[in-house]
C-alpha cells in the first residue's frame, strides 16, 4: 500500500513537471534570449544564458558610439542598449501614472456609492443597485468602438485622458464594496454620528478603514488588468511616444523583428515584464486572491 | 440624518458615469450600425441592414465569425479540463502543490502582450527551441512519442513526424501556415487561460465537506474516479458554470495574441471578431460596420450571461 501510494505521487510529479515545462517555456526563451549574444540566438546555443564572452558588438558601432563604448558581455550589451534605444523608464512611468489615476478615481468614485447603496436608505436605491448589476455585463472591451468615437469627437484621442476616462467608472468596484459594507454593523455607523461626524467623514475615515482588505485585493485586480491591457491603449494612443504605456512599448521593441538583434529587444521586453512578475512572487496569496476576485460575483 | 441630501452626492458620480460611459455607448453603437457614418465624416445616411447584411453575407466576416467560435469552442473546454485537473492533482500531492500553483498561476498575470512575442520565439521556425527540440528528436524516443507511432493505426513511416524529418526538418511554421495559425493561437490561448482556472477549482476543491467522500466510499463508490464522478463534480457544479462563464467571455475578447502574432491571417483565419473591430474601425475607418461588428459582439455577450444567470436559478442547485 505504502509503495504503491509513492508510485501514485511519482506518477502525479511526473506530470506535473511536464505541464510545468511548457508552462515555462516561453519565459525560459525570453530569459535568455535576453542574456545570450546574436550569434548564439541564431545557432540556437550557450544553453540559458550563454557563453558571456566580451566582445564588440558591430549594430552598436554603427549606431554611433565608439569601439570601446561597445565592448562588453553579451548580457551588459542587451540591458545597455535596450535601455539607450527607447525611452523604457517612460513607458514604464506611463504605466504607474495610469494605473494609479484608473485605481485611485475608481476608488473615489465607487466607496461612496458602495456606502450609500449598503448603508443609506433613500428613494431609488432599488433602482440604482439594478443600474450597477446591469452595467456589470457589459464588457468595456466590448464596447471600445463606440468610446473611440466619443473620445474622437471630443478630441481626446492620444492624451492621457483617453487611456483613464472609460475605466473611471468600474461597477464591479460598486459592486464589491456594496457587498463589503453590508457587512460593516450599523453600530459603528450610528457611534460615529453621534460623535457628530458627516455623512463624508464617515465615508473617509469609518468606512474606508474597515475596508482595506476587500481594497487591497481590488487595488491588485484593477492594477494589473490595466498594467497589461494591451488593446485600449493600442485604440487610443495612435503615435505619441511620450504616452506609450509598457504593452505599446513592447510592441515597439518588436518591431524591427526582422532586421534588428534580439537580445537587446528581448532585453526591453524582460525588463517591462519583470517589476509586475516579481510583485506577484512575494505577494502570491494577495495576487491570487486579488485577480480571482471576479470569482465572488 | 435620514433625511441628508448626502446620498445625492455619493451616487451621482456614479451614476453619470455609468451612462455616459457603459450605457449610452451601447445606444451609440446600435446607432451607428444602422448608418453609413465613417469618423470624420460631417453627415451621414441611414442605410438599414445593410452593415448587418454584409456582415452575414460576405466572406471576410463569415470567416471571421468561423475565426471566433473555433478559438472559443476549442480554447474554452480545454482550458476548463485542464484547470479542473490540475486543480485535483494538486490537491491530492502531499508536497508541492505551491510551486506548481505559481508556475502554472505565472501565465495569468504575466503581461500577455510579451508572452506571445516570447511564444513567437519559442516556436520560431528557425530561431525556436520547439522545432530545434524536434528536429534533434528524429529518429528517436521524441519521433515515437510525438509522431503517435504508439498508436496502433499510426503507419510509422507515414506520420507527420517523419515525414518531416525525411523531408529536410519541414517542421511547422507554426504561426505562418494556413494550417497551424489558429491552432497555435489556441494552444497560447489555453496556455494563459487554465492556470486562473485551476486556482477558481481549487477553492471549489476546498470547500466540499470531507465527509461526503467518507459517505460515498460507505456506499460503495470506491475508486477515484466513481468518488469524482458521484461527489466532487456534482459539488463542483457552481465553480464550473462560472468558470466555463468567465472563461468564455473572456475567451471571445482576444485581441493581444492576434494582432501581434498574425495580424488574422494568414488567410482570415484567425481572423477574431476584437480584432476585426480593432481593423475595420480603427485601421480602416469603416466605423459603421465595426459598430455592427460591436453590436453582434455585446450581443453574444449578453446572451451568453443571462444563460448562465438562468442555469443558476434552474439548476445549478445541489
Amino acid at each position: 500500500m505504502e509503495a504503491k501510494q509513492y508510485i501514485g505521487e511519482g506518477w502525479k510529479h511526473a506530470i506535473l513537471i511536464i505541464g510545468a515545462i511548457v508552462v515555462m517555456l516561453p519565459f525560459y526563451m525570453m530569459v535568455s534570449m535576453s542574456l545570450k549574444s546574436q550569434q548564439e540566438i541564431q545557432s540556437i546555443s550557450g544553453g540559458l544564458i550563454g557563453a558571456q564572452e566580451t566582445q564588440t558588438f558591430p549594430v552598436c558601432v554603427k549606431t554611433g558610439y565608439s569601439e570601446e563604448t561597445c565592448t562588453m558581455k553579451p548580457y551588459q550589451y542587451n540591458y545597455w542598449f535596450a535601455f539607450e534605444k527607447a525611452p523604457i523608464p517612460r513607458y514604464l512611468m506611463n504605466g504607474v501614472i495610469v494605473t494609479l489615476s484608473i485605481f485611485i478615481i475608481q476608488v473615489l468614485v465607487a466607496l461612496p456609492c458602495a456606502y450609500a447603496l449598503a448603508k443609506l436608505r433613500f428613494y431609488g436605491r432599488e433602482f440604482v443597485f439594478s443600474m450597477v448589476l446591469f452595467c456589470l455585463l457589459i464588457p468595456v472591451h466590448g464596447i471600445a468602438l463606440p468610446l473611440y468615437v466619443m473620445l474622437a469627437q471630443a478630441g481626446l484621442v492620444d492624451t492621457y485622458s483617453a487611456l483613464i476616462l472609460p475605466w473611471t467608472i468600474s461597477v464591479f468596484g460598486i459592486f464589491l464594496m456594496r457587498q463589503f459594507f453590508m457587512t460593516v454593523p450599523d453600530e459603528l455607523i450610528d457611534a460615529a454620528r453621534m460623535d457628530g461626524m458627516g455623512e463624508y467623514a464617515i465615508v473617509w475615515k469609518v468606512m474606508l478603514p474597515t475596508a482595506i482588505p476587500a481594497l487591497l485585493a481590488f487595488a491588485i485586480f484593477s492594477v494589473v488588468a490595466h498594467w497589461n491591457d494591451y488593446f485600449w491603449p493600442r485604440m487610443v494612443i495612435t503615435g505619441n511616444r511620450d504616452l506609450f504605456t509598457p504593452p505599446l512599448g513592447i510592441r515597439e521593441f518588436r518591431g524591427g523583428i526582422d532586421s534588428d538583434e534580439f537580445g537587446p529587444m528581448m532585453a526591453s521586453i524582460v525588463t517591462v515584464t519583470v517589476p509586475l512578475i516579481v510583485a506577484f512572487i512575494i505577494a502570491q496569496k494577495r495576487f491570487i486572491e486579488g485577480i480571482t476576485l471576479t470569482g465572488m460575483k | 440624518m435620514h433625511n441628508s441630501k448626502a446620498h445625492i452626492w455619493f451616487i451621482a458620480p456614479a451614476i453619470i458615469l455609468m451612462i455616459i460611459i457603459l450605457i449610452f455607448p451601447l445606444f451609440l453603437a446600435g446607432g451607428i450600425s444602422f448608418t453609413d457614418y465613417n469618423l470624420g465624416n460631417k453627415t451621414f445616411e441611414w442605410v438599414g441592414l445593410e452593415n448587418y447584411d454584409k456582415m452575414f453575407n460576405r466572406k471576410t466576416y463569415v470567416k471571421m465569425i468561423w475565426a471566433t467560435a473555433t478559438y472559443v469552442i476549442v480554447v474554452v473546454p480545454i482550458s476548463v479540463v485542464l484547470g479542473l485537473c490540475a486543480a485535483m492533482l494538486l490537491n491530492s500531492l502531499r508536497f508541492g502543490a505551491d510551486i506548481y500553483k505559481t508556475i502554472f498561476f505565472l501565465p495569468v498575470m504575466a503581461t500577455l502582450l510579451a508572452m506571445a512575442i516570447a511564444w513567437e520565439f519559442t516556436l520560431h521556425p528557425t530561431l525556436g527551441i520547439v522545432n530545434s527540440f524536434l528536429a534533434n528528436g528524429c529518429g528517436g524516443v521524441r519521433e515515437f512519442i510525438l509522431g503517435f507511432h504508439w498508436l496502433p493505426w499510426v503507419d510509422s513511416q507515414e506520420s507527420w513526424y517523419t515525414a518531416a524529418c525525411a523531408n529536410n526538418m519541414d517542421f511547422p511554421y507554426w504561426l505562418k501556415q494556413k494550417n497551424t495559425a489558429i491552432w497555435t493561437v489556441c494552444f497560447i490561448g489555453i496556455w494563459q487561460a487554465f492556470g486562473f482556472n485551476m486556482v477558481l477549482y481549487l477553492a471549489g476543491l476546498t470547500s466540499i465537506p470531507r465527509e461526503l467522500y467518507q459517505a460515498a466510499e460507505m456506499d460503495g463508490a470506491k475508486s477515484t474516479w466513481e468518488q469524482f464522478k458521484l461527489v466532487t463534480w456534482p459539488m463542483l457544479g457552481p465553480t464550473t458554470l462560472f468558470v466555463v462563464t468567465i472563461t468564455t467571455i473572456r475567451t471571445f475578447q482576444v485581441f493581444d495574441t492576434i494582432e501581434i502574432l498574425t495580424k488574422g491571417g494568414p488567410s482570415k483565419t484567425t481572423y477574431v471578431m476584437m480584432y476585426a473591430i480593432f481593423e475595420k474601425a480603427i485601421q480602416q475607418n469603416l466605423t459603421s460596420i465595426g459598430a455592427a461588428i460591436t453590436v453582434v459582439f455585446i450581443g453574444f455577450i449578453l446572451v451568453l450571461t443571462f444563460f448562465q444567470r438562468y442555469v443558476i436559478e434552474k439548476r445549478v442547485h445541489y
